[in-house]
C-alpha cells in the first residue's frame, strides 16, 4: 500500500532517538544499501542544496535549484543566497539540534520558502520548499489541538483511538482518505480505521501481505515519522553531480523530506488512482506498529509544513497511547471471558442434570464463552453443534485428533493431515476434554482467517473500478499468505475453556453417580423379590446386573392370568442407564396390562408394540411371552425380535424359532404370530436375554448352540438348569443377564 | 478391530461403511456420520455392515432410528449385511429389521432404482 512515500524529516525528537536503539540494525543496513535511500533525485516541489558545513559552499544541487531560488547556486555559498539576517538565523539553528529546528522562512528570489535543515554524509542538506501552493488548515485547527488531544486520549479501545486518529488527521491535512493501518506479527497489514470522502469505496478491514511494504521501507519508517508525495505524477529532479565529490558516493536522502521515491511505488499509487499521498509512522515502544496512510485522489495536494508537523505530532501522541489502550482492551477481553465462564458454570449449577442444555440452549451458550464462530459440546456421547462448524461426523473426527495433538491449533490443516475439507470452518480448533472417561469434550472453532475477515463485507467480490488495480488485489495476495490459519487462541481463552470443562466434568460425574443409584433402584423394583408359587409349575430365574456400573434394560415377569394360566415374560429394552431402566418399567407394566386381557401372547405383544410406537418413539425392545396352562401343559409362545427360547425334553433340546414377529418399536403396527406346543412332564423351557450369549469373542450362533446343548444335557429342576446355563455360558460382564426356566411339576 | 466409519460411494450414491463393533460406545460416532449424510436430503443412503464385527441392541436401535428418519425424509435407505457376516446378520434377522428397511447382500441401489 503506502510504500516509501517520500522524504521524511529527521525525527524532531531529541537525539539520541530512543527508537534507534531498538530498530533492527541489519534491516537498517539493508535499507541503507537500497536505492530508496539514495535515489539520486528529489521530488520537484522543492529544491535541495547540500553544502559543506564549514564554509556553506554548495557541493550538490538539485537540477531545479536555479529556478526555485532565482539564482544559479553552482559554485555559490549560502551566503550568496541568504540575507545576513537569514544567515544569522541559519547559523543559530546549526548550533542547536536540527531535528528540533523550525523551518527557516527565507525569500532568496523574492518568493517565500521554508528552509529545512538536516545532515547527511558529512554535508549540510538544505531543502527549500515554496510556502505558496501549500494548503494550510489554518489557525482554527491549531486552536483545537487541546480538544483533539483530549479526544485522542479518551478512547479505551483501539478501535476508538484509531478512529479518532484517522478523523483528526484527515481534518488537519485535507486528504481524501486517511487510514490507520496495523501490522501483525508477520508484517501483514490491516486497515483498522478509516476516514474518507463519502463517495469513496471503503477500505476498512482490508488486509495486505507483508510484501506490500518491503523490509527496507519498514526499517526507514521506524526511524522517519513522516513521508510525503504531494504529486504522485511528478518527474524526479536529479541531483548534480550524482556522486558527492570527494566521497564518490551518492547522497543519502533517507532523512530528507524531498527524497524521490521508488518508481515502483509511484506506479503502485497510480494503479490505485492515488495522486497525492502522505504517511505517518505509528511506533509502539520502538517497534513499527502501523501507519497513518493518507490518500489524495484529486490531483496534487501538499499540506503546509505546519500541518504536516501537527499530523506527525498526532501520530506520535497516538503511538504513546497505543500500548495502554491495547492493554486496557485486552484486559477488558480477559475480564469478559472470565465473566462468561462464571455465568456458564452457574447455568450448569442450576440444571446439573442437563448440563448440555445449560451450555447449548440458554441465552448464553458455550459459543459465547470466547470469540469463536462455532462450538461443539459432546456430552453423554451426544454431539451438539453451535454456529459454524464442520459437519457432525467431521467434528467427531477432528476434535479427538486435536485433543491428541495438544488441544489447540490455529492452523489445523497445516498441523494434522486429512482435514483439508474442514479448513473453512475449523482452521482454528480449541478442544478440551470433559472428565469421566466417556470421550466427552467441548470444542470451539475459528474459520480460516480470510473467511473471517471477509465477513465484514467480502472485499474479494467488490468491484474493481476503471480498470485500475486496487488494494483488493493485495487483499487477494494477503489471503494466500494466511491460507489455512486462524486467529490464534489466547492463553486466557484456553484457560477459560479448561476451567469450564473442569466444572462440567464434576457435574457429569456427580450426575452419573446419582443416575447409577437411581437406575439401580429402579431396576430392583422391576425384578421379582421371589418367584411366586404357581400350582403345577416349577420356576427358576436368575438376574445378574452388568459389571460396568450401567443398568441394562432386562426385565422378566410372571403374571397369573384370570383363566388360570400363567404368563411368563422376558424382555430387553435397547440401551443402558436411567433411560433404559425407565423404558423397561413402562414396558413391563404395559405388557402386564395387555396380558391380563387374556387374549394370548401374540395379541399382548401387538398391543405393546402399538404402545411403544405411540408413546416411546425411538425406543426399541425385544420380548418373548409364554403362556402356560399348568393343567394341560399347553403352551403358547410369541416373540418380538427376541432370541429363541430353548425347549428341552426327552434328552434333546431345540431352539424355538416359530412364533416370531419384529422387535417392539420397529413398525407402528405389527402382528405377532404365536406358536403353540406342549410342555410335557419333564420338559423344560428356557428364556434368556442377549447378555447370556452375547460375547465379542464368541459368535452369536455358537452362543445359541451352547445354550441349547447345556439345556439338553441339564438335569434337575428349572433353577438347576438356569444355574447350569450361567455356569456353562460364562457370560461377559458388560451387559446384564437374565435367565428364566419353567417346567411342569 | 478399531471402530471406524468410512464415507464412500457405490454407483455414485453415498455409502457409510461401518467397521468394527457397533455398540453403545460407538453408536454416537456412526450417528454423527449419519447426521451428516442425511443432512443434504440425499435420494439414497447405504449403510454397509459387511465389515461390522458385532452389533448390540443399541446399534440395532440406531439402525431402526435411522431407517425411520430416512423414510420421513424420502431418502431410500439400504442396509448391506451379507449372510456370511453371521453374528450381525443373525441379530438383524431376529429383530426382523428387513421389515423396516431393505437388508441386502451387497449394495444394489442404482441411480435409476432410487425411490422405486
Amino acid at each position: 500500500m503506502t510504500q516509501p512515500t517520500i522524504p521524511a524529516r529527521r525525527p524532531p525528537s531529541p537525539a539520541p532517538d530512543p527508537l534507534r536503539r531498538t530498530v533492527d540494525e541489519e534491516a537498517l543496513a539493508r535499507c541503507a544499501e537500497e536505492p530508496i535511500a539514495v535515489p539520486g533525485a528529489i521530488q520537484p516541489h522543492g529544491a535541495l542544496l547540500a553544502v559543506s558545513e564549514s564554509d556553506l559552499t554548495v557541493v550538490v544541487a538539485s537540477a531545479n535549484a536555479a529556478e526555485a531560488l532565482g539564482t544559479d547556486p553552482t559554485g555559490a555559498t549560502l551566503a550568496d543566497l541568504l540575507t545576513p539576517a537569514e544567515l544569522d538565523r541559519l547559523r543559530a539553528a546549526l548550533a542547536g539540534d536540527l531535528a528540533e529546528a523550525e523551518p527557516l522562512r527565507v525569500a532568496p528570489g523574492g518568493a517565500e520558502l521554508d528552509l529545512v535543515l538536516s545532515r547527511s554524509g558529512g554535508l549540510l542538506v538544505t531543502e527549500w520548499e515554496p510556502v505558496a501552493g501549500a494548503e494550510q488548515a489554518g489557525a482554527a485547527w491549531h486552536r483545537r489541538l487541546p480538544t483533539v488531544l483530549q479526544r485522542l486520549s479518551a478512547p479505551t479501545t483501539l478501535e476508538g483511538l484509531t478512529a479518532v486518529l484517522a478523523r483528526e488527521v484527515r481534518a488537519l491535512t485535507g486528504f481524501d482518505r486517511v487510514m490507520v493501518y496495523r501490522f501483525d506479527a508477520e508484517w501483514n497489514g490491516e486497515v483498522v480505521a478509516e476516514d474518507r470522502r463519502d463517495d469513496l469505496e471503503p477500505f476498512l478491514g482490508l488486509h495486505y501481505p507483508a510484501g506490500d511494504i518491503p523490509a527496507q521501507a519498514r526499517a526507514l519508517y521506524a526511524t522517519n515519522w513522516m513521508r510525503l508525495i504531494p504529486d504522485a505524477t511528478y518527474t524526479p529532479v536529479p541531483l548534480e553531480p550524482p556522486l558527492v565529490p570527494g566521497t564518490g558516493r551518492p547522497l543519502d536522502l533517507s532523512g530528507v523530506m524531498l527524497r524521490s521515491v521508488s518508481p515502483v511505488h509511484l506506479e503502485y499509487l497510480a494503479n490505485m488512482g492515488v495522486t497525492a499521498s502522505m504517511s505517518v509512522s505509528l511506533i509502539d515502544r520502538g517497534r513499527l506498529w502501523g501507519l497513518i496512510s493518507c490518500h489524495g485522489y484529486s490531483g496534487a495536494h501538499r499540506p503546509s509544513h505546519a500541518d504536516r508537523t501537527a499530523a506527525e505530532f498526532l501520530g506520535r501522541t497516538a503511538s504513546l497511547l497505543l500500548h495502554t489502550t491495547v492493554g486496557a482492551a485486552e484486559r477488558d477481553g480477559v475480564v469478559a471471558v472470565a465473566q462468561r465462564e462464571a455465568e456458564l458454570v452457574a447455568a450448569i449449577g442450576r440444571t446439573p442434570r442437563t448440563p448440555a442444555a445449560a451450555l447449548v440452549d440458554g441465552d448464553l451458550t458455550v459459543l459465547d464463552l470466547l470469540p469463536a464462530t462455532g462450538a461443539a459440546v459432546r456430552l453423554d456421547g451426544r454431539l451438539h453443534l453451535l454456529g459454524s462448524t464442520p459437519p457432525a461426523g467431521r467434528v467427531a473426527a477432528v476434535v479427538p485428533a486435536v485433543l491428541r495433538a495438544g488441544g489447540a491449533t490455529d492452523r489445523l490443516t497445516l498441523t494434522l493431515p486429512g482435514f483439508d475439507d474442514v479448513a473453512d470452518d475449523a482452521s482454528g480448533v480449541l478442544a478440551v476434554e470433559v472428565g469421566g472417561g466417556r470421550g466427552d469434550y467441548l470444542a470451539w472453532f475459528r474459520p480460516e482467517t480470510p473467511r473471517e475477515v471477509s465477513w465484514g463485507g467480502d472485499p474479494r467480490t467488490s468491484k474493481v473500478t476503471g480498470g485500475r488495480l486496487s488494494p483488493r488485489w493485495s487483499f487477494a495476495r494477503w489471503t494466500e499468505t494466511v491460507r489455512g490459519t486462524a486467529r490464534p487462541w489466547r492463553e486466557h481463552e484456553v484457560g477459560a475453556a479448561r476451567a469450564l470443562a473442569g466444572h462440567l466434568g464434576e457435574a457429569v460425574l456427580a450426575r452419573a453417580g446419582e443416575d447409577d443409584r437411581l437406575s439401580a433402584a429402579l431396576q430392583r423394583t422391576l425384578l421379582l423379590d421371589g418367584l411366586p408359587e404357581v400350582p403345577g409349575v416349577a420356576l427358576g430365574a436368575r438376574y445378574r446386573p452388568s459389571e460396568a456400573d450401567v443398568v441394562g434394560g432386562d426385565w422378566y415377569d410372571l403374571v397369573p392370568l384370570p383363566s388360570g394360566r400363567l404368563a411368563v415374560v422376558l424382555g430387553d429394552a435397547a440401551g443402558h442407564g436411567l433411560t433404559a431402566a425407565s423404558v423397561t418399567a413402562q414396558l413391563r407394566h404395559a405388557l402386564r396390562a395387555a396380558l391380563l386381557r387374556d387374549e394370548g401372547p401374540g395379541a399382548a405383544l401387538a398391543e405393546l408394540n402399538r404402545l411403544v410406537a405411540a408413546l416411546l418413539p425411538g425406543e426399541m425392545a425385544t420380548a418373548v411371552v409364554v403362556q402356560l396352562d399348568p393343567a394341560t401343559g399347553e403352551l403358547a409362545l410369541a416373540s418380538a425380535g427376541h432370541l429363541p427360547a430353548v425347549h428341552a425334553g426327552h434328552g434333546t433340546a431345540r431352539l424355538v424359532t416359530d412364533g416370531r414377529g419384529p422387535a417392539l418399536g420397529l413398525l407402528d403396527v405389527a402382528d405377532y404370530p404365536q406358536v403353540t406346543m406342549r410342555l410335557d412332564a419333564g420338559d423344560r423351557l428356557l428364556l434368556y436375554s442377549d447378555g447370556l450369549v452375547e460375547r465379542r469373542d464368541r459368535p452369536l450362533p455358537e452362543g445359541l448352540e451352547m445354550v441349547r446343548a447345556v439345556v439338553a444335557g441339564g438335569a434337575g429342576g428349572p433353577q438347576e438348569v438356569v444355574d447350569a446355563v450361567f455356569t456353562g455360558l460364562d457370560p461377559a460382564g458388560t451387559d446384564d443377564v437374565t435367565v428364566v426356566g419353567l417346567a411342569l411339576v | 478391530m478399531l471402530f471406524a466409519v468410512a464415507r464412500g460411494a457405490v454407483n455414485g450414491l453415498p455409502v457409510l461403511r461401518v467397521r468394527g463393533e457397533l455398540d453403545l460406545s460407538t453408536v454416537p460416532l456412526l450417528a454423527a456420520y449419519v447426521d451428516d449424510a442425511l443432512a443434504p436430503g440425499p435420494r439414497s443412503l447405504v449403510i454397509d455392515l459387511t465389515d461390522t464385527a458385532f452389533l448390540d441392541s443399541s446399534g440395532a436401535r440406531h439402525l431402526v432410528h435411522t431407517a425411520k428418519r430416512a423414510a420421513e425424509a424420502g431418502t431410500a435407505l439400504q442396509v448391506v449385511c451379507p449372510r456370511g457376516n453371521v453374528p450381525v446378520r443373525l441379530i438383524i434377522d431376529l429383530l426382523e429389521l428387513q421389515r423396516l428397511v431393505p437388508v441386502v447382500e451387497s449394495a444394489t441401489l442404482t441411480d435409476g432404482e432410487v425411490g422405486s
